[in-house]
């Protein structure tokens, strides 16, 4: 992938709404045609985030995972392109978070993490519940303005600080195009001293998308790598945890990991149980 | 002392009696000489002198350790090792997969010295530094399932677990109005990992194990019941430091190339161990049938033992340890008629289970029928065989007991009945027929809650094999226990000669273990070959790393170098440790049973099976075990051994100069001396 650059200054926020960069049309012109181009595609609940039509069906399939060893892939940094994770095919081996850990680790604490591999840098968290992985990971929801007035991602919303970004396409860290992707600009969080108010909504109300480096303590949140995630890359098991168009708000997605085991214990086993 | 890498440099000793935990920091030329896992805990045996014959393996004195090694952590296929003194009064070493290990190093430990006794049911929490002792009485008396799932969730790192901050003025008033702020908080991003005993370790059934995740087993001899006797429940760890690496760059890249070769091995990620099964019966006439009367079935149709028929029949995932691309377990869960069984959860079962609590109990065959009769069935009565042993599987697993041991005591009890060596009232009215998966669960509560005839069989199958032989009167009773050393053989024998060779189990440093490699040069008659396979797998339980996955082969110098940093570290160092926990173990084992003539009260202690029952059928019939040559076996082969490995020939003592070439007289020396002048 593109050599990623650390930038010393974190980029600044949008000052406008993103709108769709074809056709001109802002996203709620968009939510009222029903969707164009890869969201056309998706049945079901077209809930409308950043839109990049040129993300289209003419996107190549998404690849096999890479195998190490093997001559790098040049990067395609797709948009409007999705985390997807299949718990019948995970098998907790943990490599998606160390891939993690290792990029952003490495990205923000260069001298602490020479040499140290340590998971809490990931942002994305697998858990073992007994027999069942589940991966957890920012899903990239969103607020429906029609019902919670706003159409800000509910994390954003509760900050007091404004310190979650999301970085329009083409913006942001070099290298990191393709989609709009989140960002938390470390000079404005808090620290989880003192303020969690983006981790407790995200837990109530969808998933568990954000958690807390342990040597700042300041929030993190999946990039998802600005369109080529390191994730995805790094999994061995085919169909596990896929890199694919969805074009779709994701609280489409989003459960809680304690609930998302519980629904693949039902599913799987055929057996209840309260976690 | 610089910092050291790959390691930590600490390990927690947690005194139950006293209620106090104490920091241990072994000095850097401890680590060169043990490494980690099995050989450290060997070597705190001697050094706190558990190796001495007054400590009671079940009392407060003994110490119970859980060991990782220096690759433990970042590196694939990591694994965890209790070290300890068995309640048979061996060495007790035993190894589990599972994320606890790697969960163990990034709280910052090298292991977990547990001694004394609490009061009352209670567990260890680690949470990084800080290791508290909890009281565990909610969980005392649950299954392992049940109460790993409790315990997971009560062990946080500071990173996570806040009270509420969040108010409604936070949100949007429409967004507040629907969905008010709940006032939970927030929770656990990644999830404390356990290892724990299930109700036979609680009770001190002598072959418990200490389990974790459900179906991982640190599986033989026994150091659930000794955590059992500690009223100890669980160790419950969450890390949150990370592993310090020497050369973090070269490690990574090490780890790539192991795990990008993994993603090409094809046998262990299409069904684990459950894909050995079919060879072992048709190919090696080594699987066992009815307590080892077969070692095969005359009809080959017997699909049930096949990895590809259990994924068709069952298999619904795949599990892997952290960082191992092999993911050797599938879970299951039991579909059958039979309510009793119907919707258990466990896994495979994996080729000792289906071996040990499958063959081993008459699981396989149709009523009526004999392992010689033509199969009859249809694929569902194969699916309903299968679902046996998938559910005693569960019920081992889920008491928390080693079904190697556990299979080996129930088929010996099976063929007592047939022979009418025993009846239905000397097990309180349980009619144990072979394949009747109802009396092994009945038979299986009184053994964990030590009720009735259960309190005799909780101690294995040597001891209720004397039990029974004195209460009735019939000394041949002797015959039926397939143990070598008093513990129970696993689902590889000896007499067909096409899988194991009789010496291996002979000279094992751990009891009958069947992992214990050098395989290939015991069957070859490759002594030198065999000594380096034995030693290399002890330097695996040290790293500790998995034996599975052959892609560490060529690697595993580098990958302890460029963990620890120690640039002048050779092949021959890392066989070494394995040398020297041979010479530790020997001497243990002797030591702590005061053998005078560890020949003849020690070694000889095989089963009488392996001279005298001949395989009856199958691929290599008409064969004993050593081709009959019980004499060459153990006066020709067994003192060659001794004398490569530089032991006395007569009893097999490692001599003090083997002692000090291997850097270990400080510790056994003396040891070594009164059983050298005995």
């Amino acid at each position: 992938m593109a050599q990623v650059e650390r930038r010393d200054k974190q980029p600044e926020p949008p000052k406008e709404e993103p709108t769709v960069k074809e056709g001109g049309l802002n996203r709620r012109d968009f939510l009222k045609i029903g969707g164009s181009g890869v969201a056309g595609l998706v049945v079901g609940a077209v809930l409308g985030r950043e839109v990049f039509p040129k993300a289209s069906a003419e996107e190549p399939a998404p690849e096999a995972p890479a195998v190490e060893g093997e001559a790098p892939v040049e990067a395609q940094y797709k948009a409007g392109y999705e985390l997807a994770f299949d718990p019948t095919n995970c098998t907790g081996c943990m490599k998606c978070a160390v891939a993690c850990a290792e990029k952003y680790g490495t990205f923000f604490f260069p001298d602490q993490t020479a040499d140290t591999v340590n998971l809490e840098f990931a942002r994305i968290r697998p858990m073992r519940f007994q027999y069942v992985d589940v991966v957890s990971h920012c899903f990239y929801c969103q607020l429906l303005p029609w019902a919670e007035g706003s159409d800000k991602a509910p994390c954003q919303e509760v900050c007091p600080q404004d310190a979650i970004l999301t970085v329009p396409e083409g913006e942001g860290e070099e290298g990191y195009y393709g989609m709009g992707y989140k960002w938390v600009d470390r000079e404005k969080c808090l620290g989880l001293d003192k303020c969690w108010r983006c981790a407790e909504v995200c837990e109530e109300q969808f998933g568990s998308g954000i958690s807390f480096d342990p040597i700042e303590k300041k929030a993190q949140v999946c990039s998802r790598c600005g369109g080529d995630p390191e994730c995805v890359k790094a999994c061995p098991e085919p169909l596990a945890l896929q890199w694919v168009p969805a074009m779709r708000n994701g609280r489409f997605n989003a459960q809680a990991p304690s609930a998302m085991a519980e629904l693949y214990y039902r599913k799987l086993f055929n057996a209840r149980r309260t976690l | 002392m610089a910092e050291l890498k790959g390691m930590t440099g600490k390990i927690a000793r947690v005194d139950l009696t006293t209620g106090t935990v104490t920091t241990i920091e072994p000095p850097e030329e401890v680590y060169r000489k043990y490494m980690g896992g099995s050989a450290l805990g060997v070597y705190y045996l001697f050094k706190e002198g558990i190796v001495n014959p007054e400590v009671d393996p079940l009392g407060p004195d003994n110490m119970l350790q859980f060991m990782i090694g220096p690759v433990t952590g970042a590196a694939p296929n990591a694994r965890s090792v209790t070290v300890t003194k068995s309640a048979y009064n061996f060495i007790s070493i035993a190894t589990s997969g599972g994320q606890a290990a790697t969960e163990l190093k990034y709280a910052g430990w090298d292991g977990i010295q547990v001694v004394g006794k609490a009061d009352k049911p209670v567990y260890i929490a680690v949470i990084d530094d800080v290791v508290e002792i909890r009281d565990a009485s909610h969980v005392w008396g649950k299954g392992v399932e049940e109460a790993e799932m409790i315990l997971k969730s009560e062990v946080t790192a500071p990173l996570e677990t806040k009270e509420t901050q969040l108010r409604e003025g936070d949100m949007t008033p429409e967004w507040a109005k629907i969905r008010p702020p709940k006032g939970t908080g927030f929770g656990k991003k990644r999830l404390a990992s356990v290892w724990l005993i299930g109700k036979g370790g609680e009770n001190k059934v002598w072959y418990a194990n200490v389990m974790t995740e459900g179906a991982r087993a640190h599986g033989r001899y026994g150091p659930g019941a000794v955590m059992g006797s500690k009223n100890l429940k669980a160790v419950v760890i969450r890390g949150t430091k990370g592993h310090k690496l020497a050369d973090k760059k070269k490690f990574m890249q090490l780890v790539g190339e192991i795990q990008a070769l993994e993603r090409q091995d094809f046998f262990w990620r299409q069904f684990g161990t459950a894909g050995i099964g079919w060879s072992s019966s048709i190919v090696e006439d080594s699987y066992p049938v009815r307590n080892w009367q077969w070692c095969a079935w005359s009809d080959p149709n017997v699909r049930s033992i096949e990895g590809a028929f259990m994924d068709q029949a069952s298999f619904i995932g795949k599990k892997a340890c952290p960082g191992c691309v092999l993911h050797c377990l599938f879970p299951v869960e039991v579909t059958s008629d039979d309510p009793l069984m119907d919707k258990a959860m466990t896994d495979m079962p994996d080729w000792e289970a289906m071996g040990m609590v499958g063959g081993n109990l008459g699981y396989h065959e149709m009523p009526g029928a004999t392992p010689e009769d033509t199969f009859t069935g249809t694929h569902v009565d194969q699916a309903e065989h299968l679902a046996k042993v998938q559910f005693t599987t569960f019920l081992h697993d889920n008491y928390g007991l080693d079904y190697i041991e556990g299979g080996t005591l129930l088929g010996m009890l099976m063929e007592l009945r047939q022979r009418d060596l025993i009846s239905a009232a000397d097990l309180d009215g349980i009619d144990l027929q072979w394949g009747d998966v109802h009396a092994v669960d009945e038979l299986l509560k009184k053994i964990v809650s030590r009720e009735g005839i259960g309190d005799v069989l909780a101690n294995g199958t040597w001891e209720t094999a004397k039990y029974f032989a004195e209460k009735k009167g019939k000394p041949e009773i002797m015959n039926y226990p397939v143990t070598t050393h008093r513990y129970g053989q696993p689902a590889h024998d000896v007499r067909s000669g096409g899988d194991k060779n009789a010496l291996e189990y002979v000279t094992v440093c751990r009891p009958s273990e069947h992992t214990g490699g050098g395989t290939a040069g015991f069957v070859s008659g490759d002594l030198a070959a065999a000594i380096a396979g034995q030693n290399g797998k002890c330097s695996t339980d040290s790293l500790v790393a998995c034996i599975f996955p052959g892609e560490w082969a060529g690697k595993t110098v580098d990958m302890v170098k460029t963990a620890t940093g120690w640039t002048d570290f050779t092949e021959d160092d890392l066989i070494k440790i394995g040398a020297r926990e041979y010479a530790l173990t020997r001497l243990f084992d002797i030591n702590t049973q005061q053998l005078t003539d560890p020949k003849e009260q020690w070694d000889k202690l095989v089963p009488h099976r392996w001279f005298n029952d001949p395989t009856p059928n199958g691929p290599l019939p008409g064969k004993v075990a050593y081709d009959g040559n019980s004499d060459k076996l153990f006066n020709e082969a067994l003192p060659t051994y001794w004398k490569l490995r530089g032991w006395t020939e007569d009893k097999g003592i490692p001599t003090l100069e083997t002692l000090k070439d291997l850097g270990i007289d400080d510790i056994a020396g003396d040891i070594a001396q009164v059983h050298l002048k005995a």
